[in-house]
């Protein structure tokens, strides 16, 4: 009797459900979290996941995947690359940990909620993978950043984070709160593995894991790469749960597809964009990060909802245009409040940076540029204060992001602006149109003040910079400062280009 | 607000006064989940009454069983990811072991045609009650107050995964070897009509609606499956190898390794919460007392059928006490025996 293969006893694994008749259907699988709506119960028997793997597989893949990133991080451990490090690499390192970690960590709830609610067992039966594997990833994250603490308290933000009311942390929140918890598991599983992992993580974990390598951070590379192969198996979650969507309800299908992209395009600017295109070293630049978009996820996507029978989501050109303009107008607004984030940005706009910046935004200077120049005529004046905000923008009511952010300044098409919307006798703002609409078709869920809304109603005391601060958690070793002390400031000393004075200062 | 600075960080700042050097599994494992995270109103950065903020405020937050800090407990074998898939490929090695090794001595041709009935009612339709279970371990996991808690309910859900997975491989070889007792195909119809696997359906099923988080730990991981694993697992061993089935025995009892473990974390968490809040003890035996009865008819089916089915059976009181034994364990190792013998 020889051992026999995966596919001949695989079956009778997933062929666990039976018939209960001791307690309701509907208490054991009700429909607000197993969300079966048009789709009949017997349909979800088709669920069937194209990645195929069985217990003993998994375990046996996954402890040799540890054992060489955890090899690689023993053999770096006595060496000394922390320290040699650039400072911008170091906050894009520290951008991910803080953004990322318990995000990962509530993936793992989100599976467990398939892995419990899931209408077919081969679903929940993958699940209990996916939760696995997301615990993985947070604990990967976590031991990384955490040897890192001593050096520089920053780090502490990896678990720190989402414990607060940063805003960072609020972005962050209200976004995987929306994506992967507050839904029922049909919409989990085509908001997270289908669109969330399977269009966007890799512009987490490709890109990322290539400007790790090429700044010499090995091990941060080493660990996004093997935590993307887990991603390529747990994601298949979403393929066979879309597909069975499709035959019964695609209008939902696609609506949740729909607000998921947008809601992470959003995110992404905030999340990657900067690093991308300010953070890395010039010279360690491979693709804008407009570039890699266009590569990885817009060429991406489109193929894999064109093979699933969607349509391009309808705010196709305003997400396009976007990739010319958020993670600029979001990089300096961080920048600007950087006292808010625990990195600290670079700056990312000496000349040569700025070259390269028009090179690949053909209208990065004549929006962004003079913006800059009064920041850097102020730096060089000694004028800090010119530099640093004296309050808070106004937040959009769905993703949480700066008003002004989906748009950029001197443009005619998406102009500085909110798109408000009063609903029971409240002005609600918003950074764009899709934002706002989706908050319309949501809004009983998504109802949830800004850090502007607390502000106003009283919560933040003293209502200042300091008093907000403190309401978000920051403390001074861990309030971010630029990565390299203005120094890129001095290059412009003389002659002394001065550009439209509007900006800078401004909220 | 103290105005010395701040003393230089060496780990989490999360771990508070920490006196100690956390280890690797603190370090991975500690408040990782921020739906607890201190002074949230609500759990979920949306509308707080979502049905999800609901969810989480009714059987989780307001669950009877409370303490100030649950982040204090500790699960005692500190399983993280990377020791777990260590140690559970290992298992899954020895596991082709022993499937090897008898498969090489045509071990299934060589069954009885009694025993093999045994199998086909009681080892192999065992994969619905532990993919049950299963389901029981992933809802712990969501729900629980504290990441060291959702991880070990993670790991367990993956133990009992791991148990369909080696049943599933046995019934597909012993369909092979014997086509016509109805391996693979006949098991649903006995999970959902044999009389004896009835009081089992019955509290699996009532547990998967046991919603309160508390309630979920107590019915399934301190009384249910500590009973059920007893037999299906130990006793159930005992029996195959009296009837000349070692490789079912070898299998079940590596089986029973997952299942100790697990009942020692869940203890662990008992005796953990009456440590913090001694009334919980009051709330965990009101809980203990409702699920026993319903566990012990469960086991009393199960016993019915080791002791009528095979040639060489197992007395039913003998595996019925085994099986109160095996509760009273996990009860007095949580420290909530006491009050309800």
């Amino acid at each position: 009797m020889a051992r026999m293969k995966r596919e001949e006893w695989y079956n009778i694994a997933r062929d666990v459900d039976w018939t209960r008749s001791y307690v309701d259907e509907e208490a054991v699988f009700p429909e607000w979290l197993s969300g079966s709506g048009k789709v009949p119960r017997e349909a979800w028997r088709s669920w069937d996941e194209p990645y195929k793997c069985a217990y003993s597989d998994y375990v046996a893949t996954q402890r040799e995947k540890e054992g060489s990133v955890y090899a690689v991080k023993a053999a770096l451990q006595r060496s000394n690359i922390f320290e040699s490090l650039d400072e911008g690499w170091k906050s894009t390192a520290k951008v991910h940990f803080g953004a990322v970690s318990l995000i990962e960590y509530l993936a793992v709830l989100a599976e467990q909620r398939m892995g419990r609610f899931g209408l077919s067992p081969a679903w929940r039966n993958m699940a209990v993978f996916g939760a696995l594997d997301e615990i993985r990833h947070t604990q990967m994250d976590l031991y990384l950043a955490h040897e890192f603490i001593a050096k520089d308290p920053q780090f502490d933000w990896a678990l720190k984070n989402y414990h607060t009311n940063c805003w960072c942390a609020i972005v962050g929140r209200a976004t995987f709160d929306g994506m992967m918890m507050n839904p029922n598991v049909v919409d989990i599983a085509i908001q997270l593995p289908f669109t969330f992992e399977t269009g966007f993580t890799n512009l987490q974990f490709v890109a990322l894991a290539a400007d790790a390598l090429d700044s010499g951070d090995v091990n941060f590379a080493n660990m996004i790469s093997s935590t993307q192969t887990d991603e390529a198996r747990h994601a298949q979650q979403g393929g066979p749960t879309l597909e069975i969507l499709m035959q019964h309800d695609p209008k939902r299908a696609q609506w949740m597809i729909d607000k998921t992209f947008w809601a992470s395009a959003r995110l992404f600017s905030l999340l990657t964009g900067p690093g991308m295109d300010y953070y890395t070293p010039l010279e360690h630049r491979r693709q804008s990060y407009k570039e890699f978009m266009e590569e990885w996820i817009v060429a991406e996507f489109l193929r894999l909802i064109e093979d699933y029978g969607l349509k391009k989501p309808w705010y196709w050109q305003e997400f396009l245009a976007g990739l010319e303009t958020w993670h600029h107008s979001l990089h300096l607004g961080v920048w600007f409040w950087r006292q808010t984030v625990w990195m600290n940005p670079q700056g990312g706009v000496s000349k040569a940076e700025r070259a390269w910046l028009q090179k690949k935004y053909p209208h990065w200077e004549e929006q962004w540029g003079p913006i800059w120049d009064t920041l850097i005529q102020n730096i060089n004046a000694g004028n800090m204060e010119g530099t640093l905000p004296e309050t808070l923008p106004w937040l959009c009511n769905l993703c949480h992001l700066p008003i002004g952010t989906a748009a950029s300044p001197n443009n005619l098409r998406y102009p500085v602006r909110s798109y408000p919307l009063t609903h029971n006798g409240y002005t609600y703002h918003f950074c764009s149109r899709p934002c706002r609409q989706i908050w319309w078709e949501d809004k009983d869920m998504l109802h949830q003040k800004t850090i502007i809304e607390h502000l106003l109603a009283g919560e933040i005391q003293p209502p200042d910079v300091g008093g907000i601060l403190a309401w978000m958690g920051l403390t001074p070793e861990i309030m971010g400062g630029d990565a390299y002390k203005y120094k890129w400031a001095e290059e412009y000393r003389e002659p002394a280009p001065v550009a439209g004075a509007e900006g800078g200062s401004h909220a | 607000m103290s105005q010395r600075p701040a003393r230089k960080l060496r780990t989490w700042s999360r771990f508070g006064q920490i006196r100690r050097v956390p280890s690797e599994y603190e370090i991975v494992t500690h408040d990782t989940n921020y739906t607890t995270r201190q002074g949230r109103h609500p759990a979920l950065e949306s509308n707080p009454t979502t049905p999800v903020n609901m969810w989480f405020l009714t059987y989780r937050d307001y669950s009877p069983l409370s303490a100030q800090d649950w982040h204090g407990f500790r699960d005692p074998d500190e399983l993280t990811y990377r020791k777990y898939v260590t140690m559970q490929d290992e298992q899954e090695t020895v596991v082709e072991g022993f499937l090897d090794e008898f498969g090489k001595v045509n071990h299934d041709a060589n069954l009885s045609l009694q025993w093999l009935q045994m199998l086909a009612t009681v080892f192999t339709p065992m994969r619905f009650p532990a993919h049950a279970l299963q389901m029981t371990q992933a809802y712990l996991g969501q729900i629980a107050p504290s990441s060291y808690i959702t991880n070990c309910a993670a790991f367990a859900a993956a133990d009992l995964l791991r148990q369909v997975s080696l049943v599933a491989y046995r019934t597909r070889q012993l369909q092979m070897a014997h086509p016509d007792v109805g391996f693979a195909t006949g098991e649903r119809q006995i999970w959902e009509t044999h009389p004896d696997w009835q009081p089992t359906r019955r509290a699996v099923e009532t547990a998967l609606i046991a919603y309160d988080w508390g309630e979920c730990l107590t019915a399934v991981n301190l009384v249910l499956r500590p009973m059920l694993s007893e037999i299906l697992l130990r006793q159930l061993g005992i029996v195959a190898d009296e009837n000349r089935d070692q490789l079912t025995w070898l299998l079940l009892s590596n089986l029973a390794i997952d299942a100790e473990r697990n009942a020692r974390w869940s203890a662990a968490l008992a005796r953990y919460a009456i440590s913090k809040r001694p009334e919980n003890a009051v709330v965990l035996r009101h809980w203990v007392q409702h699920w026993t009865p319903k566990a012990d008819e469960a086991a009393a089916g199960l016993a019915t059928m080791l002791s009528e089915l095979p040639e060489i059976g197992r007395e039913a009181d003998t595996t019925i006490t085994a099986a109160k034994a095996a509760r009273e364990r996990v009860l007095s190792d949580a420290g909530i025996l006491t009050a309800i013998v």
